[in-house]
């Protein structure tokens, strides 16, 4: 910015940016990769005139100006185009000459990313990097048997149940009237959540999808892997690896023509079918796929028209009660696939969470239900909503569970929770505490993208343009010059390795609670924290 | 000593006793000299063990009876034990060295951890044998001999010896190794003999028996069936296409699990599943295989775009006249001065009069310098000049005629551009020579009396003039009307304004006053009050001075606009500066003012105006607050009639040369049948461009190649070679067009879209656009 300009409320300087460019005049080569690659163009040539002023010793001669010009990398302060700290640049630099350096006391930007009165959308999750999960600990750890379990060398099970179990005197009943059983899946549970074809790159998706059919038909691993609500390609609808998917419809209704025109032609039936109420990174508000990510592939999958704006409201329409919204909902999904396949909603964490499975217990055809919790990440979401709504997933988790105990009906409804697990990187660890605080299997997605496909969001604000189709590494942009970055069989890849390792890890969890054959779900006396307050609110111990 | 045989059970009085006690028993009959010893078990641990003096004296040991756990554990070389039946767990624990002999089934965890030492037993073993053995570089490695089969498990973490499966009778003939074995195992080696259900490839591998190993298990069988006294086996378990050997890994032949590459998977399940191009296949056919970051070509996603002439220098555009000022200096630099110079022509036939002295030259306030607070390009310099320039030579006329009414830069203008164009163009008016305010109220100090004159001179060579003797009357605007193709008027304001406050007769008018001084014909009072301090005011106030007034007060009514050289002249002569002022009454003595302060004044001027004088006009001519209504192509409702100039609205000099311009611009359309089209060129916007490359200290300019070298040449190439310099892919060539011009290109297989072009060009030529979408 000039200084003969004048300036406006919005006139930053560098040092009011959270990411400061920090560039070494002494290494540059000049090389343009660093602002070929920036996905913000938040760097720019610059262009720099250099003044010496030549004075002779006694004043011998009359002193004179020499200006030079020199060129560099300069940071544009323009908050448009404020930088977000992707490092790209670097990534780029054959000399390591250029860094994004956090500055967390920059803060004027916050008060400047409104501009047109439209407040701040972003991509990520809440940007906030403590977890609660993190702080639990395994504190039963059994050691003298032979065998103790031992998560290298002893086979486990772990699989999970995802569908009403009927409780062993409905089971009966149900054997000796050769009544209707509710279908039930066994399978991992490490779920893959629900992001779209659409909020996701063709080739991030097929990375995905292609690593899910390798787990399970390569590693004999049954994981599965919802959609979102942006459809399914037609092709996958029509193929085996359909058993691997759980569809998702959500208040949008995006691409379920096209689900329904498959079903006559489907080999095999999906796993499940998730309805979409809320999501737990922007709790009450509804997806937003922006008009530039719609082109003719993601148009053509949702049964849309090219070049607009997605919004899916933040409700499903013609609902008007928890019972009717529930149970119609449900009764319509389960009748789509001749009540063989099961349905559950999800919802965001919330403290109404308890009112909705007390409507799934009285339904019989109510296969789980999935919590969201407020660490839950988005392709897009206002800012607010992110940071400020939402419930954690422990708690909201530990409560649901308990009161399904307290009906006895714990082994019945199976809990699905989600939201901020391995936040952190502790994948595992995350997905064992909840586990054993009640669910039966746990969601990700922020992490598949973080660790599938190297993405480049954190808690600390960093990248998280999701929304703008910028992705520097591919995932979320449906611009072919972006995505092509991602190879999908890399994701595949990464998604294998990263479910083996998780598989071993969680072992590594069980093992010492003697557990290889079925998973500890409740089991919460092996959960301790050092927080007493947290402790007592979890129903675990406290250990200090 | 060595004969005797020294017996000690495991009862004491038919009560079994400890096995501590046992072992004290052991220990004391062996320092008390016993070598060859027979133990009566019942159920005792570790028995046979901790023997250290057998390592220099071999001691035999025979176990009849039941022996519990752990038989020989940290058994030592030279103890051999002898087993007469079933043994249970753990044999030869942490076996250090013992040889023992088992004639019956050894239970579960057999040779667990055992380092050194031999055991031979004569049937099956139960689960996890073989376990966590070691091999110790200083000592023979340790052998397990089963004769029948080993439980599951077997082998865990083995890490050193032999172990020998015969597979002879078999508790499960099926699976002689039992069920995942050799997880772990990182050392030794295992011969089996008869049918195995797999073992942990990521830990070891089955290998062909060479002839020494061969050698080594037959010569060693044979010592083996005799221990365990079934030496009639030798031949049935010496049958080499029967066995088999399994070795560990060393570390570099362990590669993990091998997992199906994933291309494989893509291909052969994937796509082979879904169809030919995977997932969308279907539904596109876009390429989506991987690319690197740095891209060229349809992949970047920006592309340079040379975009020379495109748009407005802010200069040109800030020119009423539309004077390409850039262009002008662009010849200078390119040696062509006088091409400069005449160009002006093309636009203003008043290059010297207007853009040399009268203009504030608008060009230069919008000059981008400005922006990096730099003196704007002095285009006075090259204004002066243009007094040298000839008219150019005119093109032969086409027959259609223009009336222009009045001989003012508005008229003068548009009569010029017209006749540039080839139609003719008379002009009409009352004055006997052209050239309106400017030659008649203008006052010398602000332009030469030369330079009016000779530019006046060289539009009226070409002009024809009708000196009206008389003022236009409705029938002879008719009558103009209808000899004409069009008629344009631009005659001015030249009704001056006039506020009626009592006494207003007493006031001389700004421009009767400035025209009666210039014609020499009249002196001003000593002390002088104008009403009306703008630049008009200004001039007034200049030229008074020089007639003969000595005190001098401008009054406004509110601060006034003046500007520029004309109040910094009029501040020269003493001129005061008073407001708000609001008059009451101009009397004998001065003007009263409504605050009842009267300012003494021996001539009262008033400056506040002139109206354009349009009587004559006919009732189809829309008039708005008494200037004539026009269109953007300066159309008055009459489509036959023109109107610009200070006729349409008040105005600079430029104003009025521009609409003269652009009035001959559109009837030369209109004369060859087509729309008047106009320069749609949007101004370039001053970010594009980069000052950084000029001196910020210079404030004034030398010469005319002084000029010329500090104009930044927004807009147009000045073809300095810089982008081609900067890019670092050396992607920018320059070609040489045909027929003159160059033009720069850039090689999109090169190119990676870093902007440097763009960022580094000091004319703001290149811009970074975004692609077509890829779909």
């Amino acid at each position: 910015m000039l200084s003969e300009r004048p300036i406006t409320p919005s006139t930053l300087s560098c040092k009011d940016l959270p990411w400061q460019i920090k560039w070494d005049i002494n290494t540059c080569t000049k090389c343009g990769r660093c602002t070929a690659v920036c996905p913000v163009s938040a760097i720019e040539l610059g262009v720099f005139r250099k003044r010496e002023i030549k004075t002779p010793m006694g004043l011998a001669a009359k002193p004179s100006n020499e200006f030079s010009v020199y060129y560099g990398i300069r940071q544009r302060t323009d908050p448009a185009y404020a930088c977000i700290g992707c490092s790209m640049c670097n990534m780029v630099c054959p000399n390591n000459s250029i860094e994004p350096i956090r500055q967390d006391d920059s803060t004027t930007l916050h008060f400047q990313n409104n501009r047109g009165g439209q407040p701040r959308t972003r991509g990520g999750r809440r940007n906030n990097g403590d977890s609660l999960l993190d702080q639990l600990k395994f504190i039963r750890i059994s050691m003298l048997t032979d065998p103790a379990l031992d998560a290298g060398r002893h086979e486990f099970d772990l699989r999970t149940l995802l569908g009403r179990v009927l409780s062993p005197e409905d089971e009966i009943k149900c054997h000796q009237e050769k009544g209707w059983k509710p279908p039930v899946r066994e399978i991992y549970p490490l779920v893959i959540g629900g992001m779209s074809f659409g909020a996701l790159s063709p080739n991030m998706w097929e990375g995905l999808q292609m690593g899910v059919a390798y787990l399970n038909e390569e590693m004999d691993m049954p994981v599965r892997m919802c959609t979102g609500e942006g459809g399914c390609p037609p092709r996958l609808l029509r193929s085996r690896f359909l058993k691997y998917v759980i569809l998702q419809i959500a208040s949008g209704y995006f691409g379920w023509d096209e689900i329904i025109h498959a079903i006559p032609e489907m080999k095999e039936d999906p796993c499940a079918i998730e309805i979409k109420y809320g999501q737990g990174a922007k709790p009450g508000d509804g997806g937003l796929l922006m008009w530039h990510k719609v082109n003719k592939l993601i148009a053509a999958i949702r049964g849309v028209p090219e070049g607009v704006s997605l919004p899916s409201p933040p409700t499903h329409q013609t609902q008007y009660s928890i019972e009717e919204s529930v149970a119609k909902m449900i009764q319509s999904m389960s009748m789509a696939w001749g009540f063989r396949v099961p349905v559950y909603p999800k919802i965001s964490a919330s403290s109404t969470s308890l009112a909705v499975l007390n409507n799934l217990v009285r339904n019989p055809y109510a296969a789980a239900l999935a919590i969201d919790g407020e660490d839950g990440g988005t392709g897009a979401a206002y800012n607010v909503s992110m940071n400020h709504m939402g419930h954690p997933i422990a708690s909201n988790l530990r409560d649901c569970y308990k009161v399904l105990c307290l009906s006895g009906a714990q082994n019945e409804i199976p809990l699905i929770a989600g939201g901020g697990i391995g936040k952190n990187g502790n994948l595992a660890a995350n997905a064992a505490s909840l586990i054993m605080l009640g669910a039966s299997m746990v969601q990700i997605g922020k992490y598949v993208m973080q660790a599938g496909a190297g993405y480049l969001g954190s808690e600390k604000d960093r990248c998280n343009v999701c929304n703008l189709g910028v992705c520097p590494k591919g995932i979320t942009s449906q611009n072919p010059r972006i995505y092509r970055r991602l190879d999908p069989e890399k994701v595949a890849e990464r998604l294998v390795d990263f479910y083996l390792s998780f598989d071993t890890e969680l072992r590594k969890v069980f093992a010492p609670l003697g557990r290889s054959t079925s998973l500890p779900i409740g089991m919460s006396d092996g959960l301790g924290i050092s927080d007493k307050a947290a402790a007592d609110r979890l129903d675990i111990k406290y250990v200090i | 000593m060595a004969k005797k045989i020294t017996r000690i059970s495991g009862f004491d009085k038919g009560v079994r006793i400890e096995s501590r006690i046992l072992e004290e028993r052991i220990q004391s009959a062996v320092r008390g000299g016993a070598r060859r010893l027979e133990v009566d078990a019942m159920g005792q641990h570790g028995i046979g063990g901790r023997l250290w003096v057998s390592k220099e004296e071999p001691i035999n040991l025979t176990i009849i009876g039941s022996p519990g756990q752990r038989i020989g554990s940290k058994g030592f070389p030279g103890t051999t034990i002898e087993v007469m039946g079933g043994i249970s767990d753990d044999v030869g624990w942490l076996n250090a060295g013992a040889e023992i002999i088992i004639h019956g089934n050894a239970s579960n965890g057999a040779c667990n951890a055992m380092a050194q030492g031999k055991v031979f037993v004569a049937g099956n073993i139960g689960a996890r044998g073989m376990t966590m053995t070691k091999t110790n570089p200083r000592f023979d490695p340790p052998e397990l001999w089963v004769l029948g089969s080993v439980g599951d498990y077997f082998a865990e973490f083995m890490a050193g010896g032999t172990a020998v499966i015969c597979g002879h009778e078999a508790q499960n003939p099926r699976s002689i190794l039992g069920y995942r074995p050799c997880v772990g195992m990182v050392g030794g080696r295992i011969f089996v003999r008869g049918p195995i259900e797999g073992y942990s490839q990521a830990d070891v591998l089955m290998e062909p028996i060479d002839d020494d190993t061969w050698a080594w298990l037959t010569r060693n069988m044979e010592s083996y069936l005799k221990k365990i006294k079934r030496g009639r086996l030798l031949r049935k378990l010496t049958k080499r296409e029967e066995w088999q050997l399994i070795r560990s890994k060393n570390p570099f032949e362990k590669k993990g699990k091998a997992r199906r590459s994933i291309n494989d998977f893509r291909t052969n399940v994937w796509d082979a599943e879904l169809g030919r191009g995977g997932l969308i296949g279907d539904l596109t056919d876009l390429d989506r295989s991987p690319i690197p970051l740095i891209v060229h070509g349809n992949l970047r996603r920006k592309i340079p775009v040379w975009e020379n002439r495109k748009y407005l220098a802010p200069c040109q555009s800030s020119c009423p006249t539309g004077m390409p000022v850039q262009e002008r200096w662009r010849l200078v630099r390119d040696g062509m001065v006088d091409e400069a110079v005449d160009l002006a022509l093309a636009y203003t036939p008043f290059p010297a009069t207007v853009c040399g002295y009268l203009c504030p030259n608008l060009c230069m306030e919008g000059c981008t310098r400005q922006n990096g607070s730099m003196a704007s390009v002095d285009i006075t310099k090259l204004g002066r000049e243009g007094i040298k320039s000839k008219a150019p030579e005119l093109p032969p006329l086409s027959g259609k005629r223009v009336a222009v009414v009045g001989g003012g830069p508005a008229g003068i203008s548009v009569a010029w551009q017209i006749r540039m164009k080839g139609h003719e163009a008379v002009v009409f008016d009352m004055a006997e020579t052209l050239g309106g305010k400017i030659a008649s109220a203008i006052p010398n100090s602000r332009v030469p009396k030369e330079v009016v004159e000779a530019e006046v001179e060289r539009a009226a060579k070409v002009l024809p003039h009708v000196h009206l003797q008389q003022e236009l009357k409705a029938g002879d605007f008719e009558e103009l009307r209808e000899n004409h193709d069009y008629v344009v008027l631009a005659i001015g304001a030249q009704k001056p304004r006039i506020i009626p406050v009592p006494g207003h007769e007493r006031i001389i008018p700004a421009l009767t006053f400035l025209q009666e001084v210039k014609k020499g014909n009249t002196k001003s009072g000593k002390k002088v009050v104008i009403i009306g301090a703008g630049n008009v005011g200004c001039d007034v106030a200049t030229v008074a001075a020089n007639v003969g007034a000595e005190e001098i007060t401008l009054i406004d009514i509110q601060e006034p606009a003046s500007f520029g050289k004309e109040r910094k002249e009029a501040e020269e002569v003493g001129a005061r500066f008073k407001w708000p002022c609001f008059t009451k009454e101009i009397t004998e003595d001065g003007v009263l003012l409504q605050s009842g302060e009267l300012l003494e004044a021996d001539t009262v001027i008033m400056s506040i105006g002139d109206q354009p004088d349009v009587d004559f006009l006919p009732d189809n001519i829309a008039l708005d607050r008494g200037h004539v209504v026009v269109n953007d192509d300066f159309q008055t409702t009459d489509s036959q009639v023109f109107a610009i100039g200070d006729v349409v609205r008040p105005g600079l000099l430029t104003h009025a040369i521009g609409h003269g311009r652009r009035v001959a611009e559109v009837l030369d359309d209109l004369f060859h049948n087509r729309r008047p089209k106009s320069d749609t060129r949007d101004m370039i916007d001053y970010k594009r461009m980069t000052l950084e490359y000029f001196d910020p200290r210079v404030i004034e300019f030398s010469d005319l190649n002084h000029c010329a070298s500090e104009c930044s040449s927004c807009g147009t190439c000045r073809d300095c070679y810089l982008c081609e310099t900067i890019c670092p892919q050396s992607a920018i060539k320059r070609n040489e067009l045909e027929g003159g011009g160059f033009e720069r290109v850039v090689d999109p297989e090169k190119c990676i879209a870093c902007g440097f072009c763009a960022n580094s060009c000091p004319c703001g030529i290149w811009d970074m656009k975004e692609p077509a979408p890829l779909e």
